[in-house]
């Protein structure tokens, strides 16, 4: 009983003991912040499963739904994953299965599984800046962009957040020009993401809604992705979330497309 | 038309109800009033969904041989349900499908599945399915399973080309490779164009044929056990390159062999091949070759097709964002042609090397709630296309329509799909899901 007690505290512990030597000395590398902001946001335990769904919002408030389980899996942490996303929302895409073996230098393999042709479609690179199955959401945003495809400055540093711009080492591969990122000094989250194009306007944001603390790790579980030129937004929340399964390396095969692993799929108890 | 228009009217009536009643759910999806329900509903065992849709297409053209514009009429109910039983789990699908053209009602059972896993590296699947492998983007090298021409060409949703057959599926999961045994103990051909919707072209004749006269409704081999089909694919991936050995034993998926007394037959086939998959450059680079070993070995019975040499080249990017591009390069070589030759001197004898480009591209925009799609077969050597554009919108997460043509030309009235040409059509669809 001790024994398990002190099991899930540790964690905890772990992280509080992080956090507050986090902020008891600023970091000042750009760099560093990225880099711990992005095993923040991304890299979580060695594994970790979620349900997720989303409202997509038109200009005119007209909406809709997606819903799906998210699988991952870290081949290192900071470099390469394992992604199996099953939808059960909407009608048209309920018990499509998405696959995807993310390489942190090169371009993703990607795979659709479409159960009424019992097709395993491989889907050629793309353009990761475009929308994640009809949301505002970016491919980039739901799995993580490559530090090392933009430079990181370090703008100013307050009470909460560190300030970062950043800005395309590529201004040619991507629809920015730049992008402000405020990063949460404790929790090394990047709370709010603001994209400037080349007329260097304004015109898209993902925030942060919700954290929670889950297993020790803090985990966004609502954020929002606003088009600020149409209007148009998406809200996505997370629930059910866990980390550290115990997933091997087999869930993500093509045997996971034609049969969704049931073992992972259904809700931690 | 009159019993698409109907049809059309019964389907914006039934869908009247549920717009409605939806209504309400969707306030739920508010701000900051997520309902709670909306979570619940992953995980129940079971649940029924499905979708009502309608079907209209006219030929462009009139065909003779027919008599009627009509292609495509159809009132269709899906009704579908999946769960688990343990680890464990079953698919049932069926839709109920009133067809005016070939005037009849009936049900067609996609599937009625249940899938078990046998241990750490076997699973099992048993039942009514629908089975696709290879590498080609609508061209079969070494997927022999059953495809249903009609609705192809028809344009009904591209889900309705595969076929279902009874089957089972075992399949091992392996370190270095992955093997799929199939077995279809009742041969299942594909729902090939027979002359009841479309007509097709009749060497005999020399014309183009259609039901009543020239209805091909050819005998199926006996439903014994040396009848049924086998196939296997053994299948792996080597940093990144995905490679696939195939093999397929049972008969040509359509009559194209003719018995002593002029019937149309099935007749024997084996098929071996392989196929490989990896990125190249910025996009996605296939190759499949396939060996199809038919009945008439030594290619000297006009009756019977020859053995055949198939390869495919393929490759697919993404052009610019949301625009994608792909190419395919498609040769069957008639094998032994020098004794089909011999033996055959009529004009429509199939050229020795039949060669096609194909084409597709696909655009998003909207949201990804529009898409243009054009996918264009071009055959030079037969000198005829098939060319198929279409445009879908999602009104919502339930309502969604097409519109496309299926659009076929060629210079003789023989060839793959010139003989098709009085067949091109416009359709349209409306589709509500739930």
């Amino acid at each position: 009983m001790l024994n398990r007690y002190l099991k899930s505290a540790l964690p905890v512990l772990t992280s509080l003991m992080l956090s507050v030597s986090v902020q008891a000395a600023d970091m000042t590398d750009a760099e560093s912040i990225v880099k711990q902001a992005n095993l923040a946001s991304y890299y979580r335990g060695a594994d970790g499963r979620s349900e997720a769904r989303m409202i997509i919002e038109d200009s005119q408030g007209r909406k809709q739904q997606r819903q799906f389980t998210i699988l991952r899996r870290d081949h290192e942490e900071g470099g390469d994953q394992q992604f199996l996303v099953v939808f059960s929302r909407p009608a048209d895409v309920r018990n499509t299965v998405f696959l995807v073996e993310k390489h942190a230098q090169g371009d993703d393999d990607r795979w659709l599984y479409l159960p009424g042709l019992d097709l395993v479609k491989r889907i050629s690179a793309g353009d990761k800046r475009t929308s994640f199955v009809g949301s505002h959401y970016f491919y980039e945003d739901v799995s993580g962009r490559n530090l090392s495809e933009d430079e990181h400055r370090l703008i100013s540093t307050d009470e909460q957040f560190y300030l970062l711009e950043n800005v395309p080492k590529d201004p040619g591969s991507v629809e920015f020009s730049r992008y402000r990122a405020w990063i949460d000094k404790a929790t090394l989250l990047p709370m709010k993401i603001e994209y400037y194009n080349s007329n260097d306007k304004l015109y898209r944001r993902v925030e942060v809604l919700k954290t929670d603390t889950v297993q020790g790790f803090p985990t966004v579980t609502r954020s929002r992705v606003s088009d600020l030129i149409s209007g148009g937004r998406t809200t996505m929340e997370f629930r059910f979330i866990a980390y550290d399964l115990g997933m091997d390396s087999g869930v993500f095969s093509e045997r996971s497309l034609r049969k969704p692993p049931r073992q992972w799929l259904k809700r931690p108890q | 038309m009159r019993s698409a228009v109907s049809s059309l009217i019964v389907l914006s009536a039934l869908l009247a109800l549920p717009a409605q009643a939806s209504e309400p759910a969707d306030e739920n999806w508010g701000e900051d009033d997520w309902a709670e329900d909306s979570w619940a509903e992953e995980e129940p065992e079971s649940r029924w969904h499905g979708f009502i849709e309608a079907g209209t297409g006219q030929r462009i053209h009139n065909d003779p041989a027919v008599g009627r514009a009509e292609t495509l009429e159809d009132l269709r109910i899906r009704i579908e349900t999946s769960g688990f039983h343990g680890d464990n789990s079953y698919v049932l699908k069926g839709d109920l499908l009133l067809d005016g053209v070939e005037e009849q009602a009936g049900i067609d059972l996609r599937e009625a599945s249940y899938s078990m896993t046998l241990s750490d590296s076997w699973d099992l699947k048993l039942g009514q399915q629908v089975l696709t492998w290879g590498t080609g983007d609508l061209l079969f090298l070494n997927d022999l399973f059953p495809k249903d021409w009609q609705s192809y060409f028809s344009g009904r949703d591209t889900e309705y080309l595969k076929a279902p057959s009874v089957a089972t599926r075992a399949s091992y999961f392996g370190d270095g490779a992955n093997l799929d045994l199939v077995w279809i103990p009742d041969f299942t051909p594909d729902r090939y164009i027979n002359g009841e919707r479309f007509s097709y072209f009749s060497p005999v004749a020399g014309r183009n044929v259609a039901a009543p006269q020239g209805r091909i409704d050819a005998k199926q081999p006996d439903n014994r056990i040396a009848n049924s089909e086998w196939a296997a694919r053994l299948y792996g991936a080597v940093s990144g390159t995905e490679w696939a050995v195939y093999g397929y034993r049972g008969f040509q998926p359509q009559p194209n062999g003719v018995n002593k007394s002029g019937e149309p037959v099935f007749t024997r086939l084996d098929v071996i091949g392989g196929s490989v998959r990896g990125a190249l450059g910025q996009g996605l680079a296939n190759a499949e070759i396939a060996w199809h070993l038919a009945e008439d070995s030594d290619g000297d019975d006009p009756l019977l097709p020859n053995d055949q040499f198939r390869f495919l080249l393929g490759y697919e990017r993404e052009l610019l964002p949301k625009l994608t591009l792909g190419l395919q390069y498609y040769l069957e070589q008639t094998l032994d042609y020098a004794a089909l030759e011999r033996s055959s001197a009529s004009p429509y004898n199939p050229h020795e090397y039949r060669y096609l480009y194909t084409t597709r591209l696909n655009y998003r925009m909207w949201q990804d709630n529009l898409t243009w799609s054009l996918f264009v077969y071009h055959s030079p050597s037969d000198d005829d296309q098939f060319i198929r554009p279409s445009v879908s919108y999602r009104f919502d997460d339930n309502l969604s329509a097409t519109l496309g043509a299926n659009l076929f030309s060629g210079k003789r009235p023989n060839t793959f799909f010139g003989q098709f040409e009085e067949g091109s059509n416009l359709y349209g669809r409306l589709r509500y899901a739930f």
